[in-house]
């Protein structure tokens, strides 16, 4: 025991390099494990979180004409707890009419809905106030558009076989979710969404069964009753449990209810959407976080792997003393105790720190996070035994300390090398590529309404085989470069080494092997750094775009055609913290029978307040379908499916009905059809058309604008205040800025929060490539103290034992760095491509992180600078010493 | 005839520290070099020849007295050139050839490499280990490894050549030999030849003997 504690000592006081840096090793990988499964768990946790606060009905429950509204209500309370309940009318008319300014104006049929006077505190987002009281009848902000109507204003209800009756508005209402409050409920999955009508009203509960209940009686199909439930959300973290938890609940419902309702499960839904996301978030934890986590295995193994002579001299001495192998494995196994221990305590240590500062949420401290955590504890403590006793095990079947260090080459040529792995595994990557870059290949399948959802990880084979056939190709290349290439390495030596070049090539030629370690280790972690560098500020970057989609700008007002932001421009503008400001007319059009959102904008000055991505437009260059449609006055930009529907091609006339100042009234102006527009700032996901502003107002007779974009030169959230109160005046009108967007959009991958994990990966990338520059030379280095020490006793000078090490450290350095940049642009670029279905839009390309790629090369020549200078420094010790001790 | 020595080294001592404990390793040694001397220094292992030889090459600095090298210059110009140095164990670079391993000192004088080379290539034949050059150390016998070390601390034609038990790893025979080729190859009249040993058949055939044991350094 008393010797066993004496041997712990010595390993501590004399292999403290070899220790701390296996400690670090071990902390490291410990570390990006157990960050990288809480961050999984806990970002999918809010994920569902976030996505079940969105909703704003969880349940719509469509009752049949013959239910028992009682018998619904107690399977609804027997299927789950809920904590609101309401019943919704809805009934069809046949269309409003109402009599403003002297003109009649008609609508076509629309939807009068009767709720309590309860139903708004209990499902408070679901109506949106714009105007007036927010009890009696509240119109929709189109149809009072429409109708030309506000607050003490009549509207005739035209009702379906029944005469017309006449309400008085109370206010004007939003509906942000009318999607799903007027969803065809119990619709095959699969079928196209109906849209929700143009024309709503709500009326109060009781009024509404005195208006509808006749209609209900003689066209019972016109009126159905609803229930809106909001269950409790005791759902699982993970949103595809969440999902099928959800679905599940809402069967048995259906099962309890059969014949009298069925279920439209928008919390389903919801969750049926974000699950592909979950997904998608765990590829990108995966693939940001895994190679890091190798990455630090393997550098944990290297630093394991140095000192194997010393290891070999206290071995040969043990066994000289009688022990056997089992008991020199003892001795050994105490070092992997003191490395796993240490590594569990320090990596524990950066665990905490990290969900502590880093997280971008709270760390979720549940069981599968806390077995997440013990596993890469026990990870740690695996890789402590491995590295120092997989090293130890196979000195033990060495017979010589000479045969340990063998420089002499086996003229055999690995298998891999001749079958040219690298090669073919180079070919799978680019054809990989080729395939994916070429066809619309979706990473994450989640079919919409199917409870299983898929990841195709094959796709990740195009970056997975770059990574594997660049290391396996530069090994062979290094491999052979250095054995065989020495003239050439002379020749760049010859700066440092002068007259020595040929004789220091010749001896990197003959560790050309252990070089090619070092210089692969490199070459892995600038590649990883790189690439998850490159990868996460394309995608940050893609982020506030996919959020300026959204929002329009940094900052965005919108209102309405009768309060328009528009007409406080001028005082907007002035504000100060103001680089830019565009208005947009923000209109409806009739493209046949269908609906559509018209937007009117400035094309030559629009890229001013708001991001013109290219891939908003067909034909990929914004710059020049903006010229076009600047050149074109009445031009129109139209959706896809627009053009297909309608058959359209350049310059074809394309008649669209838009509202008139004159009489409220849709009349038809003609457009020419200049492009396709896939996505544009506020727009919605579906169809719409852009067309310009000038030709909209003059046609119309309306001037003002419905939105105005702004630039910021600052916070855009601070900037918020300032225009509120500048548009305070105007009902309707709505102030939001770009970061409030980005946190709670959430239909799009890129809502998902990698900010954390960035931070941890970019920090780490740092310190893994400054110990595989600084640490692995270093040790390296020490291996070869002898022949640095023998160097020194014939009577080198300072400059010509640099040139030794100097060659060493940079031929890794930059060896490795070379590589493992173009590895990490190339992967980079891979990935991007594989996951184009995170990006919306995708991005032209790859956003260079020039600062962090700037501190990882000062980080990497920094490392090499002190492990060069540091071994120069003991290569200075008395040289008696040093050779009485190697 | 009066020569400059090229070591004069008085009342020098060498102390170590081994953990708490001192030990002292030279006791206040007092001795000269002169140009031909081939002196052979014997004692038991521990004695102090190691640390005598290692602070007249400038390897090491006495804790106590001095030494000088009237002859060679200061302490920085010993080596490479003016001192040739033969280790107890296997001294050559691991990663060089035998050739590169001989051309180094050259090297490190700054010759230029071609010159460099033929020399060493010739330091390496006289010792007829010419076939040999391109093998690595470890390709190499403990003999022949110790030979190329021996071509290595000739090669520069050095005018003090220390051996700290040269043969002291080797058989007898191969002792006895590299020991002749010690002795032929450094031929000049003006080269000192220093070697620790504890072989009285080597020490028998140097022109001097000086005694050391526990430190103590015995001039006969």
């Amino acid at each position: 025991m008393n010797f066993m504690i004496r041997w712990i000592k010595g390993i501590v006081i004399y292999r403290p390099g070899r220790l701390l840096g296996a400690i670090g090793g071990v902390a490291l990988t410990i570390t990006l494990l157990a960050s990288l499964g809480t961050f999984l768990f806990s970002s999918s946790a809010t994920m569902t979180e976030r996505a079940i606060s969105d909703v704003p009905v969880d349940w719509q429950v469509l009752l049949s004409s013959s239910a028992d509204e009682g018998m619904v209500k107690e399977a609804i309370a027997g299927t789950t707890p809920y904590t609101a309940l309401e019943k919704v009318g809805y009934a069809d008319a046949a269309g409003f009419t109402a009599a403003t300014g002297g003109t009649v104006q008609t609508t076509g049929p629309g939807k009068v809905l009767g709720i309590s006077s309860e139903y708004r505190v209990h499902f408070p987002r679901e109506i949106r106030q714009l105007t007036g009281a927010s009890q009696g009848i509240l119109v929709a902000q189109q149809t009072a558009a429409n109708l030309h109507v506000k607050e003490g204003d009549t509207v005739t209800i035209k009702r379906t076989g029944l005469p017309p009756v006449q309400v008085t508005v109370g206010g004007v209402v939003d509906l942000p979710y009318a999607d799903s409050v007027f969803q065809s409920i119990g619709m095959p999955a699969g079928m196209a969404p109906k849209a929700p009508p143009d024309n709503v009203l709500f009326i109060p509960e009781g009024q509404w069964h005195q208006i509808f209940d006749s209609q209900a009686r003689i066209r019972p199909d016109t009126v159905r009753e609803q229930f809106h439930v909001r269950i409790a959300h005791n759902l699982p973290a993970d949103p595809s449990s969440a999902y099928t938890f959800v679905h599940q609940l809402a069967n048995n419902l259906e099962a309890r209810i059969s014949g009298s309702g069925i279920v439209g499960n928008n919390l389903a839904a919801r969750l049926d959407a974000v699950r592909a996301d979950a997904l998608y978030a765990r590829v990108l934890f995966l693939f940001l976080g895994l190679p890091g986590a190798i990455l630090a295995v393997l550098l944990t193994l290297s630093i394991g792997a140095s000192g194997k002579k010393h290891l070999l001299q206290e071995q040969a001495l043990l066994r000289t003393r009688g022990a056997s192998v089992a008991t020199v494995l003892k001795f050994e196994s105490m070092e992997a105790l003191i490395v796993g221990i240490g590594g569990i305590i320090v990596g524990g240590a950066l665990t905490y720190v990290t969900g502590k500062f880093l997280a971008p949420f709270s760390i979720l401290l549940n069981t599968a996070t806390l077995w997440w955590i013990a596993g890469a504890a026990g990870a740690g403590l695996l890789l402590a035994i491995l590295s120092v006793m997989y090293t130890a095990w196979k000195q033990a079947r060495y017979f010589t300390v000479t045969a340990s260090r063998s420089l002499v080459r086996s003229p055999e040529k690995p298998f891999w090398q001749k079958i040219y792995l690298d090669y073919i595994i180079l070919g799978t990557a680019f054809f990989v590529y080729w395939r994916i870059a070429s066809t619309g290949y979706q990473v994450v399948l989640a079919p919409e309404g199917v409870p299983q959802a898929s990841v195709h990880y094959v796709a990740f084979i195009a970056p997975f085989c770059l990574w594997l056939g660049g290391v396996l190709f530069a090994i062979r290349f290094w491999e052979n470069g250095l054995a065989h290439g020495q003239r050439i390495l002379s020749g760049f030596l010859g700066p440092i080494a002068k007259n020595l070049s040929n004789v220091v090539a010749s001896s990197l030629g003959r560790q050309s092997i252990l070089l090619t370690r070092g210089i692969i280790l490199v070459a892995l972690a600038v590649s990883f750094a790189v690439s998850t560098a490159i990868f996460n500020t394309t995608y940050n970057a893609q982020s506030r775009i996919d959020a300026e989609l959204t929002n329009g700008a940094d900052v965005t007002v919108k209102g309405t055609t009768t309060a328009p932001p528009g007409s406080k421009l001028a005082e907007i503008k002035g504000l100060p913290g103001v680089a830019a400001v565009q208005p947009m007319i923000h209109r409806f059009a009739y493209v046949g029978n269908d609906l559509q959102d018209i937007y009117g904008i400035d094309p030559k000055h629009i890229g001013e307040a708001t991001n013109m991505s290219n891939a908003y437009f067909e034909g990929g260059n914004a710059g020049v379908t903006l010229s076009l449609l600047a050149k074109h006055p009445d031009g129109v930009l139209v959706a896809e499916e627009t053009r297909r529907d309608f058959q359209l091609h350049q310059g074809d006339q394309l008649n669209l009905r838009l509202q008139f100042a004159s009489d409220h009234k849709y009349h038809l102006v003609q457009f020419k059809f200049i492009g396709v527009v896939r996505e544009f700032p506020t727009a919605p996901k579906d169809s719409f058309l852009v067309a310009n502003a000038a030709y909209i107002a003059q046609q119309t007779g309306i001037k003002d604008e419905e939105i105005i974009l702004i630039r910021t030169t600052g916070n855009p959230a601070g900037f918020v205040p300032r225009v509120q109160e500048v548009v305070s005046s105007l009902p309707g009108a709505k102030v939001t800025d770009i970061g409030s967007v980005q946190k709670t959009i959430s239909s799009s991958l890129t809502s998902v929060n990698l900010h954390g994990l960035t931070r941890l990966e970019l920090i780490f990338a740092v310190l893994l490539v400054m110990g595989a520059t600084g640490l692995i030379l270093a040790l390296g280095l020490n291996e070869r103290r002898r022949n640095f020490a023998i160097l020194d006793a014939l009577g080198a000078k300072s400059s010509q034992l640099g040139a030794f090490i100097w060659s060493e450290g940079l031929l890794i350095l930059i060896g490795g760095g070379v590589i493992g940049t173009l590895l990490g642009f190339g992967v980079a670029q891979m990935l991007v491509k594989v996951l184009k279905g995170v990006f919306d839009p995708p991005p032209e390309h790859l956003i260079i992180p020039w600062n962090y790629l700037t501190v990882l090369a000062v980080a990497a020549v920094a490392s090499t600078v002190i492990a060069v200078f540091g071994m120069k420094r003991i290569s200075h010790r008395p040289v008696v010493e040093e050779l009485r001790k190697l | 005839m009066m020569y400059e020595p090229y070591v004069d080294m008085k009342n020098a001592g060498r102390t170590y520290l081994q953990g708490k404990t001192t030990v002292e390793a030279l006791e206040s040694a007092t001795c000269q070099v002169v140009p031909g001397d081939r002196i052979a220094v014997v004692g038991p292992s521990g004695s102090g020849k190691s640390t005598l030889l290692h602070l007249m090459g400038g390897l090491d600095t006495p804790t106590k007295g001095s030494i000088i090298w009237p002859a060679l210059g200061r302490k920085e110009d010993l080596r490479p050139g003016n001192v040739g140095f033969v280790f107890q164990t296997v001294s050559l670079i691991s990663s060089l050839t035998a050739l590169e391993n001989v051309e180094l000192p050259l090297l490190l004088s700054l010759e230029k490499p071609a010159k460099a080379r033929t020399a060493a290539l010739g330091a390496l034949n006289n010792i007829g280990l010419g076939h040999i050059a391109d093998k690595l150390p470890e390709e190499l016998s403990g003999g022949q490894a110790q030979r190329v070390a021996v071509a290595r601390a000739l090669s520069s034609r050095p005018k003090l050549i220390l051996a700290d038990e040269p043969t002291g790893q080797l058989d007898h025979p191969t002792a006895q030999h590299l020991f002749d080729v010690l002795l032929d190859s450094f031929g000049s009249l003006d080269t000192a030849l220093i070697v620790a040993t504890h072989d009285p058949v080597i020490a028998g055939r140097m022109n001097t003997v000086w005694h050391i044991e526990h430190g103590r350094l015995e001039i006969r």
